[in-house]
């Protein structure tokens, strides 16, 4: 950050009496107010920094390329967008896959089905495992924007990203494995001697990036690291989930229990759990540089 | 065992009469006490005290140390509980007591306290009160912090026995009554004196009650009056007197001192602080308010010696001491001579003055009848003496008077006298109630008694000690009477011969006088002479009437008061006049003749002088007298012993000889009046003990002021130091004050001398200035006369300077004038000649101007033509060179300008490049941004080609299903027209050739959406075909498109309009040639349809392009051109701009149709 040098000389007691962000939130500004944005900033700040909620949306959008990074054109990209989405929204109402009854979830789902191609003949087709995660990822986002057609757009590029991911998705079990391990090895050995290493909630975790398991609120959290390009984030939630309940994983001994368990996780603990497993994050990954 | 035994077998040796054996078991038992802590060694002492009553385990017993003292105590403690024990113990512990251990501290914890007071309480024998409230009393001081948690204690004890004085339950003996009275009115004093806060709110509560209110009036009123109102009582409160704070500053004595001090009784009262002075003067008043006969009392004592001599005389009679009367008649003088002037009975010349006569035997009554004190050898009349002595008379009180006025039979001054004398404690009306009977039974007894020859007292001494053995326990006494016996019959003997009433006095003076001496050279004080008066009263009395015998209770009870007041108020004289009587009881004795004679008439003036060498001196001479005394066995031990146990020794052996006599006397007269006898044997005895307590409390206390007389001598020793200091210092003072004024004096001399120098000086100063002044003058005057003629001086230089400018002036004048002369006779020689030169010039001038003008025409005639030709080319030259300079100026200038130019120009490059740069970045930007948008736009393209294929798909999906209905009619269709499509082949065939055709791209179509190319011309030739209406007419329509140049826009938007149709299902020829017919009509309403149109499906343009005819395939390029020339367009700008060029590529590819058209 080139801001370091100057940042306000309070904010080290900010940071020591809990005030977390007031620099940050004024840095984002900064940063914000750079004609053409610079994306690779943001990505290094949104991956060190928890994001002010104001300005998530806009960032996501940007570091989503839904926004292009000069501000000139954001009206114009926006309307685009909008356009887009209302001919989509237009031709599939022509087409009577949807209604006005229809779930917006499900909107999003066969617009974005249409947009890549994979509407089905039928609406009644049964839905891939997919659809599925991008139902539970579009509903997650649908509590976090409000705008429908922010929505979508972001719903559908951080689909995107997902699968751009695809490839480091399935070695995140491994690096969950490992950092448990480290973490603490007796909750690891107890998992394995219950042999539910391999029947925890991957999926959900991974796949749909907790969307579901988390609430929306510290969801958020977690989905600024992701969208600003860091699926290791997950493993460290995964992780912190497992020590924050790890008494009562201790106490259930069966690796369906676990996994039931671990897929209804209690919500009141999830602010600590994300705060925490951002913070191993860190300690494990070390604190993102910018490197430009 | 075997130490018991050792232990028993010393005891009984302890009392042996060889004094070396006896030391040394003493020495044994000390030894002893000092390696054994054990109780069991002193339990036994104390135990074998109380079977024997030895006077060395006394001595062993009293002088415990400090390890010893719980035993003993406990072991009193012990016997003190037990009623047979109870009056042996409290004697014991009142000698211990008496002897003011260390351990005395220890009391007021010691269980003993408590049950000495238990005791006090409950106890019935008055022998037994008494001695315990005596000794109750002398511990008081002792433990006066012990007050607080036995107060009420006290006081109850208090109004118990004040109680009993009054009421005397039942069977107690009236003579011990007034022992008792006496020690309670002494606790009186202890109690009043130390706690007197607490002990007046007790009285107050206590006798307030009615039944105590006689008492009151009775017993303890007359107490109150003789004593001043405590000053405690003022300041103090009830706590704050038992503050120990309070009692860690005073001492024992100081405590006694104190509580002296606030009685009235003179005798009683302390001297010290002036208040026997004040007692002297002011005593007076309240015993005569009091008692007007108590007036008479003082003041005959002091003025009248008739008076004083009545009493004696009153007494006498009753005493019969026959020779005495005189003395005291002429004894008054002398007295009053010494006591008028206290200071001069100090001075030891009046003393001596005093005594030198005593030789003559004519001194001897003033002697005696002064003090009791001294009065010892006239103790035969001591009776009388006593009585006389002016301090027992003050305190009488009332009732006592009264009472001595029921007398009676003696005379009203003497009686009193007597009385008072007898009881100065005033406070008991019952003694003299009780007096009565006593007084008349003795009386009566009197001459009985008084028949009994003296030789015959120690046999009936004995005979009564032997009676009370036998009562009591004769044989702890055996050893003592053994003793006495012997004494007694030592001292009876020479006293044999005189016989009659008198000799017992005698003998008793005699008696007292060897025994007397050293205890008057012991103490020299008034007390240990009193016991011995009060002694042989008593050893007089003994057989006398009992009311006489009271006298000796008095005593005690008025000894304290008397004896102490005498020796106090002239304590020091007591001691020359104790000496005094020495010589004066010598000749006595002489008269006796017992002594020798040894008158050495200045063994006072030793006392006086060397008090220590005349005692010394005393007790030698006792001893001699002592030793010279034929068949006196105490001349062994009586130097070892002190004076005082030979007091006591005295009281027990009297007490003892006493029983003797009795003894010896009642064994004849045993039948006659045994039980008489027993009673009055065994009254006297107690009598004799209660004494004994008394005295040895009188003899406490005279200890505690022995003390303190110590203390305040040494006081008294560094008054008379610092007095003397004072007076050398005031010595000094005076000296110092005379050499002060011899200084002074001196002072004042040099004082005038220095002021006569002074005057000097001054006058000399006066004179010296004087002519300082007058030479300061004389100096001024001559410097203004130098001043004078300086200015004159100054003057005359410069009128000297003035003239000689002036000569000055003149002078150089008349050089000018000269010079001028001169000059003016050269300027005349001068002008001459210059005339004289002009003229001659002019004339050369004259030929000078025509030799010129004659030259001048030579000239101009030679030169006229080269000047012209060389100015014409120095002009030329000139100019040219002019020209040249300027060129190369300019040709600076231009160079400075271009490079100037040059200089900028590289700046603006500069610029450029930067702006290059910028612009290069900006372009970047704006590409960046571009791209954005373009991205954007792209997705949304993307998104349009979706959206159309799903229409697309949704279209062909409604077309198939169309077809399908199609195709059932035209079954139908067909088999109605099967008969008339048998005539006509061609078209038939026609259409079987197209039909195949057709069905193939439909199901080309059916399968995949990209492969449309064909479809378009098969559709439309389908349409065409498919047209139920006109078939032949579609065919002909189609050639007709493709002839006619308005066709292709037709075209192009045919397949729309016709898939609309198609879709509508209205295959009518009308209406596409209507919408076939709006793009060439150029309206905007049809361009923007087109532009809709192919916005909307560019790529079915395309193949529209593609489809058509083989014209189309050129115009594909066309197509696609303007297509990619819209595309970039359409995102920025509106709809409308589009329609011009796309209008002219359409009019261009019309144009084009057309030429093909045309070259086709």
């Amino acid at each position: 950050m080139t801001e370091d040098s100057q940042r306000n000389f309070r904010s080290v007691y900010y940071e020591k009496v809990g005030f977390r962000g007031v620099e940050e939130k004024k840095s984002l500004e900064i940063l914000l107010k750079d004609d053409r944005l610079d994306i690779e900033k943001l990505c290094t700040f949104s991956q060190r920094f928890p994001l002010p909620s104001m300005y998530r949306a806009l960032v996501w959008k940007v570091l989503l390329g839904i926004l292009p990074p000069h501000h000139e054109s954001h009206a114009q990209v926006m309307m685009y967008r909008k356009e887009q989405y209302s001919d989509v929204l237009h031709a599939l109402k022509v087409v009577r896959f949807v209604n006005d009854a229809t779930p917006q979830v499900e909107v999003y789902l066969r617009m974005y089905q249409l947009e890549s191609g994979k509407l089905p003949r039928n609406p009644s087709f049964p839905l891939k495992p997919e659809d599925e995660v991008f139902l539970a990822i579009a509903k997650a986002m649908e509590e976090m924007v409000e705008d429908s057609v922010d929505c979508y757009w972001i719903t559908r590029c951080f689909v995107n990203q997902l699968n751009k991911y695809r490839d480091s998705l399935p070695q995140l079990p491994k690096a969950f494995e490992q950092y448990l391990n480290l973490e603490d090895s007796r909750l690891l050995s107890h998992l394995k001697m219950c042999s539910a290493v391999s029947r925890l909630p991957y999926d959900l975790w991974f796949k749909r990036c907790f969307a579901g398991c988390l609430p929306e609120s510290s969801l958020q959290r977690v989905w600024d690291k992701v969208v600003s390009g860091s699926c290791k984030i997950l493993v460290f939630v995964a992780v912190e989930i497992l020590l924050t309940f790890k008494l009562k994983v201790m106490a259930l001994n069966n690796s369906e229990k676990i996994t039931k368990f671990l897929e209804n996780i209690p919500q009141d603990s999830s602010d600590a759990i994300v705060s925490k497993a951002i913070d191993l994050w860190h300690k494990h990954c070390g604190t993102p540089v910018h490197s430009a | 065992m075997a130490q018991q035994a050792n232990l028993g077998e010393l005891l009984s040796t302890l009392d042996s009469p060889v004094l070396s054996e006896r030391d040394e078991v003493t020495a044994i038992f000390k030894e002893n006490l000092n390696a054994d802590r054990g109780p069991m060694l002193v339990n036994t002492l104390v135990d074998y005290y109380l079977e024997t009553s030895s006077q060395q385990v006394l001595h062993i017993l009293t002088t415990l140390q400090e390890p010893h003292d719980k035993h003993l105590l406990d072991k009193m403690n012990e016997y003190v509980g037990k009623a047979a024990s109870r009056l042996s113990t409290l004697s014991l512990l009142g000698h211990a007591i008496r002897l003011q251990p260390p351990w005395k501290h220890k009391l007021s914890q010691a269980p003993l306290l408590p049950s000495l007071l238990k005791c006090l309480k409950v106890d019935t024998d008055v022998v037994v009160l008494t001695t315990g409230v005596l000794v109750l009393i002398t511990m008081l001081p002792m433990v006066p912090q012990a007050g607080k948690q036995h107060l009420h204690d006290f006081f109850d004890i208090f109004g118990r026995l004040s109680s009993w004085c009054l009421k005397k339950p039942g069977h107690v003996a009236e003579i011990y009554l007034v022992h008792l009275h006496a020690s309670v009115y002494a606790l009186f004093h202890r109690l009043y004196g130390m706690y007197p806060c607490n002990f007046v709110s007790f009285l107050r509560s206590h006798y307030t009650m009615k039944e105590n209110l006689e008492t009151f009036e009775e017993v303890v009123k007359p107490m109150m009056e003789h004593v001043r109102i405590h000053p405690e009582l003022v300041t103090g409160s009830k706590d704050l007197e038992l503050d120990p704070r309070r009692w860690k500053k005073l001492e024992t004595h100081d405590v006694v001192i104190e509580c002296a001090r606030i009685s009235l009784d003179p005798t009683e009262a302390s001297y010290e602080d002036g208040c026997s002075v004040s007692h002297q003067n002011s005593a007076r008043p309240p015993p005569r308010a009091a008692d007007v006969t108590a007036s008479p009392h003082v003041d005959p004592q002091n003025s009248f010696g008739s008076v004083t001599s009545t009493p004696h005389s009153a007494s006498r009679p009753m005493s019969s001491t026959p020779g005495q009367p005189p003395p005291p008649l002429s004894s008054p003088a002398p007295r009053l001579s010494a006591e008028a002037p206290q200071a001069a009975l100090w001075s030891p010349s009046l003393v001596c003055g005093m005594a030198t006569p005593p030789t003559s035997p004519g001194n001897v009554p003033p002697d005696c009848a002064q003090p009791y004190s001294k009065a010892f050898g006239a103790s035969a009349g001591g009776k009388g003496t006593p009585s006389g002595t002016p301090a027992t008379s003050p305190p009488p009180a009332p009732p006592c008077h009264s009472d001595d006025c029921v007398h009676g039979p003696c005379p009203p001054p003497t009686a009193p006298h007597a009385r008072k004398e007898e009881r100065t404690d005033p406070a008991r009306p019952c003694l003299h109630r009780q007096h009565h009977l006593p007084n008349d039974r003795g009386l009566e007894e009197l001459p009985g008694s008084k028949e009994l020859p003296l030789s015959d007292l120690p046999g009936f001494l004995g005979g009564l000690a032997s009676e009370e053995d036998s009562i009591e326990k004769d044989k702890e006494e055996a050893a003592i009477y053994k003793e006495l016996s012997e004494i007694t019959t030592a001292d009876t003997e020479p006293l044999v011969p005189r016989g009659g009433f008198d000799s017992p006095f005698y003998q008793d003076s005699l008696l007292g006088c060897p025994r007397k001496t050293p205890s008057a050279t012991a103490g020299a004080q008034g007390t240990s002479v009193h016991p011995e008066s009060f002694n042989s009263s008593l050893d007089k009395l003994g057989p006398d009437t009992p009311k006489q015998a009271f006298t000796p209770i008095e005593l005690p009870c008025g000894g304290p008061d008397e004896s102490p007041a005498g020796s106090r108020e002239r304590q020091t004289p007591p001691e020359p006049r104790i000496l005094t009587p020495s010589p004066f009881r010598v000749p006595s004795q002489r008269g006796a003749g017992l002594s020798s004679g040894q008158p050495p008439p200045y063994d006072h003036l030793f006392e006086v002088a060397l008090p220590k060498a005349a005692h010394h001196f005393v007790s030698t001479k006792t001893q001699e007298l002592i030793k010279k005394v034929p068949g006196s066995s105490e001349g062994a031990w009586v130097p070892s012993a002190s004076p005082l146990e030979v007091l006591d020794r005295l009281i027990q052996q009297g007490a003892d000889a006493h029983s003797k006599e009795l003894s010896r006397l009642s064994l004849p007269s045993k039948s006659v009046d045994w039980t008489h006898f027993g009673d009055e044997i065994r009254t006297l005895r107690n009598q004799l003990l209660l004494l004994h307590n008394q005295l040895l409390y009188e003899r406490f206390k005279r200890q505690q002021h022995a003390v303190r007389n110590r203390r305040l001598l040494r006081r008294v020793i560094r008054a008379a130091a610092l007095e003397e200091h004072n007076a050398a210092m005031k010595d000094q003072l005076k000296l110092q004050e005379k050499e002060i004024q011899i200084w002074k004096v001196s002072l004042q001399k040099e004082r005038a001398r220095y002021s006569q120098l002074q005057e000097q000086r001054d006058t000399m100063v006066a004179q010296l200035h004087s002519q300082i002044r007058q030479l300061q003058h004389d100096r001024e005057e001559f410097y203004n006369q130098s001043q004078e003629l300086q200015t004159k001086l100054e003057d005359c230089r410069n009128m000297v300077a003035e003239l000689r400018l002036e000569l000055k002036k003149a002078n150089s004048k008349v050089c000018h004038t000269e010079l001028l002369l001169g000059q003016v006779s050269q300027k005349l020689s001068n002008s001459e000649s210059v005339q004289q030169q002009m003229e001659f010039l002019n004339r050369q001038l004259l030929v000078l101007g025509e030799v010129n003008e004659l030259y001048l025409e030579q000239l101009q005639n030679k030169h006229s033509d080269t000047t012209k030709e060389v100015e014409v080319m120095k002009a030329a030259y000139r100019k040219e060179l002019e020209k040249h300079r300027s060129y190369a100026l300019q040709q600076s200038q231009r160079l400075d300008t271009s490079q100037r130019r040059v200089l900028e120009l590289e700046a603006q490059l500069a610029k450029k490049d930067h702006l290059l740069v910028e612009q290069k970045k900006y372009l970047e930007d704006v590409k960046l941004q571009a791209r954005g948008q373009l991205q954007a736009a792209e997705s949304r393209y993307e998104a349009q080609k979706r959206i159309t294929q799903v229409f697309e798909l949704e279209v062909l999906d409604l077309y198939g299903r169309l077809e399908k209905d199609g195709l059932l009619r035209k079954l139908e269709v067909e088999r109605t027209e099967a008969a008339e499509a048998a005539e006509e082949r061609p078209d038939c065939c026609n259409n079987s050739g197209s039909g195949p055709v057709r069905g193939h791209s439909d199901a080309v179509s059916g399968h995949n959406g990209e492969t449309r190319p064909p479809r378009p011309g098969s559709t439309r030739g389908g349409g065409g075909s498919g047209s139920v209406g006109s078939g032949s007419s579609g065919s002909s329509s189609g050639s007709s498109q493709l002839s006619t140049p308005e066709k292709p826009p037709a075209q192009r938007a045919g397949p729309f309009s016709s898939r609309w149709e198609t879709a509508v299902g209205e295959p009518s020829a009308s209406i596409p040639a209507t919408v076939g017919s709006l793009p060439s009509s150029k309206s905007f309403l049809g361009m923007k349809a087109r532009e809709l149109f192919r916005n909307k499906s560019e790529s079915q343009c395309d193949e529209d392009g593609v489809t058509g005819s083989g014209l189309s395939e050129t115009l594909k390029p066309g197509v696609d051109a303007g297509v990619e020339a819209k595309t970039p367009l359409s995102p920025d700008g509106p709809r409308p701009a589009p329609p011009s060029p796309d209008s002219v590529g359409q009019l261009r590819i019309m144009d084009y149709n057309e030429a093909h058209q045309e070259h086709s």
